[in-house]
């Protein structure tokens, strides 16, 4: 009797677990191959030689229906460029609290772009990768928490998504990986869709900070260094100006997207302002065009970065600072400008139903440093 | 003779057109009405509701199922690779799961029978009593 009831009890357990544990895997993948075309450029992690390690990734996503409107979702993903080290990507909990509210809490993606939220899963899109120029930023990762609303506006679509939160990780300045947070990010972006169209909207801010002071200036003397002399000096207003400590940092982000008659047209306009840092203002674009040709979709892009370095930093102090500090002040600024066009050519042939070949060139012309660089690369973005 | 076998030859090949076509499903006691744009918005994951506000549940064929290829192309106007792209974006950003897919017609129908939310399609041939037809395509 006992022994049956047992065996009642365990089978029932093992039909009732499948309804709680509903597990759904999927992934996607990208194999990518390229070089620059010259012998001494570098461009997107490429230099002269074929790297099939850089653009590749792997992911697997794990989601489980919990029931009652809760899921629980993992990313796990291995990029090439950081030798395939597995990290969480993505990892929230969410939770459906009405048919047009979803609340997503943990690592999230900080959706400044567009293609900010699918930017690794390239079979999403036709480039073979987004507009540098504009995804260069950054900071891609959020701790937070998230709030969807989706809904119908008169025949738009409309999808509000509000985020609040930090990023803890690091940022790249003159090439050294350092430390940065933006703590006490909130956001808004407000997408609206029609049948062939969609406009986008997004505004960010946060405090940012990012650990400069690591950062070697000359052979033996550090930012840091540099940044005591200056105080010591009696500039430390100065300081103030140039060093990156809970700074007030904006992002603001407009684009459209057109997909009609097999045309496929895509733009977006972003603005990046870190007050009181030797951070250049930046103002970047992109349009591409392309058009499906059944399987076949060929695309033109350009990109434009025009960030200016902040000169009015330090001619207040023209007069008064020895040449000796002026100097690396100046340098320390203007290395934060840059001016640069790309164009770029490439196609995306879905040569299988899960599964597409993409190859693009990439000419860049940094307009500061008149120097221009090519680079090829072609591969597989899949979903499974 | 001839004429005769090149007639029925004919009338075959108009019922495989007849047969190609696709009815939309819902369980006999639904009595919302379901347009094109209503299927787009259900198999899209844009809404998960009928008209009177019941919940929805869309349930669509598996991949290379016959009236699979024909939803997709005449009701969805988009081809099974933007509709994958498509998922992709939401899937992989917590945004949204694709319909459940069943294996075939029969699956879909005792699926539509059993359930009253529930919404699908099958090609016009297998339709019989055991559910409702509220769209040819």
């Amino acid at each position: 009797m006992i022994k049956k009831s047992l065996l009642a009890l365990s089978l029932s357990a093992l039909l009732a677990a499948p309804a709680y544990a509903d597990l759904t895997i999927n992934g996607f993948a990208s194999i990518k191959a390229g070089m620059t075309l010259d012998s001494d450029d570098t461009l997107y992690g490429y230099d002269d030689s074929l790297d099939f390690k850089n653009e590749s990734l792997f992911a697997v996503q794990l989601m489980s229906d919990l029931g009652d409107k809760l899921s629980v979702t993992a990313q796990l993903m291995g990029r090439g460029a950081d030798d395939f080290d597995v990290d969480f990507e993505w990892a929230f909990i969410s939770y459906q609290l009405t048919d047009e509210v979803r609340i997503n809490a943990g690592r999230l993606r900080t959706p400044f772009y567009k293609y900010s939220d699918y930017r690794d899963v390239g079979y999403a899109y036709d480039w073979l990768r987004v507009p540098q120029s504009v995804y260069g930023l950054g900071f891609d990762n959020i701790e937070g928490v998230s709030l969807y609303h989706t809904t119908q506006l008169g025949n738009f679509d409309s999808s509000l998504q509000l985020i609040a939160g930090a990023y803890d990780g690091e940022a790249s300045i003159s090439g050294t990986e350092v430390n940065a947070e933006i703590k006490d990010i909130l956001g808004i972006t407000w997408e609206l869709s029609q049948d062939w169209y969609s406009l986008r909207a997004a505004y960010l801010i946060g405090k940012v900070s990012v650990g400069a002071e690591a950062v070697s200036l000359q052979p033996g003397v550090t930012f840091g260094d540099f940044f005591n002399g200056l105080a010591g000096a009696g500039f430390s207003a100065l300081v103030n100006e140039i060093d990156i400590v809970e700074e007030d940092g904006e992002f603001f982000g407009l684009g459209f997207t057109v997909d009609k008659n097999d045309w496929l047209v895509v733009a977006e306009y972003t603005t990046v302002k870190v007050d009181n840092s030797f951070i250049a203002d930046q103002k970047n674009f992109y349009v591409s065009l392309g058009h499906r040709f059944d399987t076949i979709t060929p695309y033109i892009s350009y990109e434009k970065e025009d960030n200016p370095a902040k000169d009015e930093i330090y001619t207040p102090f023209q007069g008064s600072l020895p040449p000796s500090l002026l100097l690396p002040v100046v340098g320390i600024v203007q290395s934060q400008a840059r001016e640069a066009t790309t164009y770029n050519v490439g196609l995306r042939y879905d040569f299988h139903p899960s599964a597409a070949f993409k190859v693009q060139y990439s000419s860049e012309d940094n307009e500061i440093a008149d120097l221009r660089q090519d680079v090829l690369a072609f591969g597989v973005d899949l979903v499974f | 003779m001839r004429i005769k076998y090149l007639s029925l030859l004919a009338c075959a090949l108009l019922s495989a057109s007849v047969i190609a076509d696709i009815a939309v499903v819902v369980h006999p006691s639904n009595a919302n009405a379901v347009s094109a744009d209503d299927l787009n918005r259900l198999f899209l994951g844009r809404t998960s509701s009928f008209a009177d506000g019941s919940k929805a549940t869309p349930l669509n064929l598996a991949e290379g199922a016959a009236a699979r290829d024909e939803f997709d192309s005449k009701v969805l106007s988009r081809s099974s690779s933007q509709l994958k792209a498509y998922w992709s974006k939401l899937v992989f950003t917590g945004k949204g799961t694709p319909p459940k897919e069943l294996a075939d017609d029969a699956a879909v129908k005792a699926a539509v029978a059993a359930d009253p939310t529930a919404v699908g399609y099958i090609s016009s041939s297998s339709v019989d009593g055991s559910v409702k037809v509220v769209a040819n395509f």
